[in-house]
């Protein structure tokens, strides 16, 4: 699997190699340093992932973000040194597919590009069964097998799964599975969905201390795997 | 003198008027009994005067009246018993109305001094209060004490983090600053004492009038009394003043501390924020020399095995550089006072975090769970209380040999939850169990020498402990967790 990556980062060094190493993997690299740039770059060329940096001099990356997102359809990785927990919650909540802590090795980095290209063929797929390791979610008849065995999930529990599942490998923070789950109003706090997702755990034969299906994102919220 | 005597002359004038007024009645009207008037001037002037006067007034009275009236009349004889009663009751009346009513004169003109006393202590003491500066009430105080009788001199010496500011009331000069520490230190007063609430002069010689010293939570305060003069209110009140000043010092001493922590609280975050911007221009450059070294990892770059051995061991050096700059930064930010964001957590999650996020590291190494499914939630900071599973779990990787496990428990009592993490690696030196939380302690060159300070840091921000121990398995680390107050997700 191959794809169009748009580097946007302001470091010369960085920028070259992302380049080399992202193209030994078979991307198609274009890199430029500007969130002006970026937008330029991503209508004309139209990137199928963007790695975002979100230190960028003048319009940082959060402008960058939101400037970007109605414009395109591309998953957008953003990239920070040393980002707090709240700038990943952020980050995501403006439309982020994932993030990738600086520094990183290109192997870590190919696959979070990777799982990003997988997510957008399957959307576009329109498959009407998810499928995580052994676990299946049948979007249509609204059941859910893990290892081959029927789980019965309460609506909110199927609920919350099934968005993890739409969005398998991607971050989800506890604010989008509480409207989600709950509605656009919903009051609530972490409390909530972890209980939830404790039930689900439960049902699903997972082991917290060692989870297949469900992984805790400290700070920000869980990610089905992929 | 005349003050003294002007009673006895009121009683004995009193005798002769009352005298006058039986002889004027008697020679009218033959009433019996007339000697009873005797009693009420005695009882008077037992009353107004106290004692003695009355014992005057009741003689002058037994004496007139046995002259003029008791036959053979202007004779002084006592003849039969009668008289000798009528003499021994006046007398008993006089010196029992004398002694109540000099003690009821005393406790009066006591309680009239203490309110005096009072008044002048609330005065002083809700001027000192309202008054934002504490030199300034301490001045008051000091002005105060030496319009006192016998008081000549009220300096207040503070003692501050080892160094000495005369307050209020003067200067003091170096022998006396001396002797005000030795005082303040060896914790004895000096030629002074305070006992029953009012201040005792302690003299070797009655005449000296050296200053003395009495040593105060946060001072001592230093004062010349005038030997013998002073009156016995005006030493409880100088007492009192004392017990003003003390809690002023101290509340002086209070306002420093408090002063003093927040600067070294401003340092702290300080350095954690210039720490904070130097990790970014140091994480920066590792972020592209780990891009660019991976990047000719792969095996399309067309590197020989060693040549790709070598830029691994170059990436792990890079990765070594910046878990110390993130180390460093985390445990500043610790020490600035980091505020934690405490949530109910169930301890098999933040476990299963921490193994996921150390799944690459662990290379596949079994990690043995001991603990039950049913432990009660704690109440934790997520992320910081993963950083503490982090560190152990990795550091038992560390040590733990090639095909060695690595075990993590934990069991709850009614308080908190105890959790553990274990390797069957070498033990460590008896000497080495506490010094392996110092900052920079490590005993290998690989690791920062951080990750077991932070974890330190971050068990007691929470409010519990960690140690280390050997067990029979090998090196164990223990610590502990406070509980949720409410039941959480299960």
């Amino acid at each position: 699997m191959s794809g169009r990556v748009l580097v946007v980062d302001d470091e010369v060094e960085m920028q070259r190699a992302l380049r080399t190493g992202l193209r030994y993997h078979d991307f198609d690299v274009r890199a430029v340093g500007t969130g002006e740039e970026a937008i330029r770059e991503t209508a004309a060329w139209r990137p199928d992932v963007i790695l975002l940096d979100l230190g960028l001099p003048g319009m940082d990356g959060f402008a960058t973000l939101r400037a970007l997102r109605p414009a395109t359809r591309a998953g957008v990785i953003v990239v920070s040194v040393m980002p707090g927990e709240k700038d990943k919650v952020r980050a995501l909540d403006a439309g982020a597919d994932d993030y990738v802590v600086k520094p990183f090795g290109t192997d870590e980095l190919v696959a979070r590009i990777r799982a990003v290209l997988r997510r957008q063929a399957d959307l576009s797929a329109g498959e009407p069964v998810i499928r995580a390791g052994d676990l299946e979610i049948d979007l249509a008849r609204r059941s859910v097998t893990a290892g081959g065995r029927a789980v019965k999930l309460t609506p909110t529990e199927y609920e919350l799964l099934r968005y993890l599942a739409l969005h398998a490998g991607k971050p989800v923070t506890h604010t989008t599975l509480l409207r989600q789950v709950w509605g656009e109003y919903a009051v609530g706090d972490k409390y909530n969905t972890r209980y939830v997702v404790g039930q689900i755990r439960k049902k699903l034969g997972d082991d917290p201390a060692n989870p297949r299906y469900i992984v805790n994102e400290p700070g920000v919220g869980y990610r089905l795997q992929a | 003198m005349t003050r003294r005597a002007a009673p006895y002359a009121v009683a004995i004038a009193g005798a002769v008027l009352v005298t006058i007024a039986i002889g004027l009645v008697s020679t009218r009207f033959q009433v019996p009994g007339l000697s009873a008037f005797y009693l009420l001037l005695v009882l008077w002037l037992g009353a107004t005067w106290g004692r003695g006067p009355a014992v005057a007034g009741s003689v002058a009275a037994f004496l007139l009246y046995d002259y003029f009236f008791v036959p053979p009349v202007g004779t002084f004889t006592v003849r039969g018993p009668t008289e000798v009663l009528e003499l021994m009751v006046l007398l008993a009346v006089a010196l029992v109305t004398g002694q109540l009513a000099g003690s009821l004169r005393r406790a009066q003109s006591a309680a009239e001094a203490l309110a005096a006393d009072e008044r002048a202590m609330y005065e002083l003491a809700t001027a000192a209060l309202r008054s934002p500066e504490v030199t300034v009430a301490l001045s008051l105080l000091s002005q105060r004490a030496v319009r006192l009788e016998g008081v000549s001199r009220f300096v207040l010496v503070a003692m501050d983090f080892g160094s000495t500011v005369p307050l209020a009331g003067g200067d003091v000069n170096a022998d006396e600053l001396r002797q005000a520490i030795w005082s303040y230190e060896n914790k004895r007063p000096v030629g002074v004492a305070i006992s029953d609430g009012a201040v005792r002069l302690m003299r070797t010689s009655p005449e000296s009038t050296e200053p003395a010293y009495l040593p105060l939570a946060s001072g001592v305060a230093v004062m010349t009394v005038e030997p013998g003069g002073s009156d016995p209110g005006d030493l409880r009140m100088l007492a009192a003043l004392i017990g003003l000043a003390d809690l002023l010092l101290d509340r002086r001493r209070a306002a420093l501390e408090a002063e003093r922590a927040r600067g070294f609280e401003a340092s702290d975050r300080l350095k954690a924020a210039i720490l904070s911007s130097l990790s970014h221009e140091l994480k920066s450059p590792i972020a592209s020399l780990r891009a660019g070294l991976t990047a000719l990892m792969a095996p399309q770059a067309g590197l020989q095995p060693e040549q790709r051995e070598l830029l691994g061991d170059l990436d792990g050096q890079a990765s070594r550089l910046d878990r110390l700059v993130g180390d460093m930064l985390a445990l500043s930010r610790l020490e600035a006072g980091m505020e934690l964001d405490r949530e109910p957590m169930r301890f098999a999650d933040l476990v299963g975090t921490a193994l996921h996020q150390l799944r690459p590291a662990l290379k596949g190494r079994e990690v043995t769970l001991e603990f039950a499914d049913d432990l009660p939630p704690v109440e934790v900071d997520e992320l910081q209380v993963g950083r503490v599973l982090t560190n152990l779990i990795e550091n038992a990787n560390e040590w733990a040999p090639s095909n060695g496990k690595i075990a993590v428990g934990a069991s709850a009592n009614d308080e908190r939850l105890t959790a553990w993490v274990e390797n069957d690696g070498p033990a460590i030196a008896p000497t080495d169990l506490e010094r392996v939380f110092d900052t920079f302690w490590t005993r290998r060159a690989r690791g920062s020498g951080l990750g077991l300070a932070i974890a330190k840091r971050v068990v007691e921000a929470h409010g519990g402990t960690i140690r280390a121990e050997n067990r029979r398995r090998g090196p164990r680390f223990t610590f502990t967790l406070p509980l949720a107050r409410v039941a959480a997700t299960r």
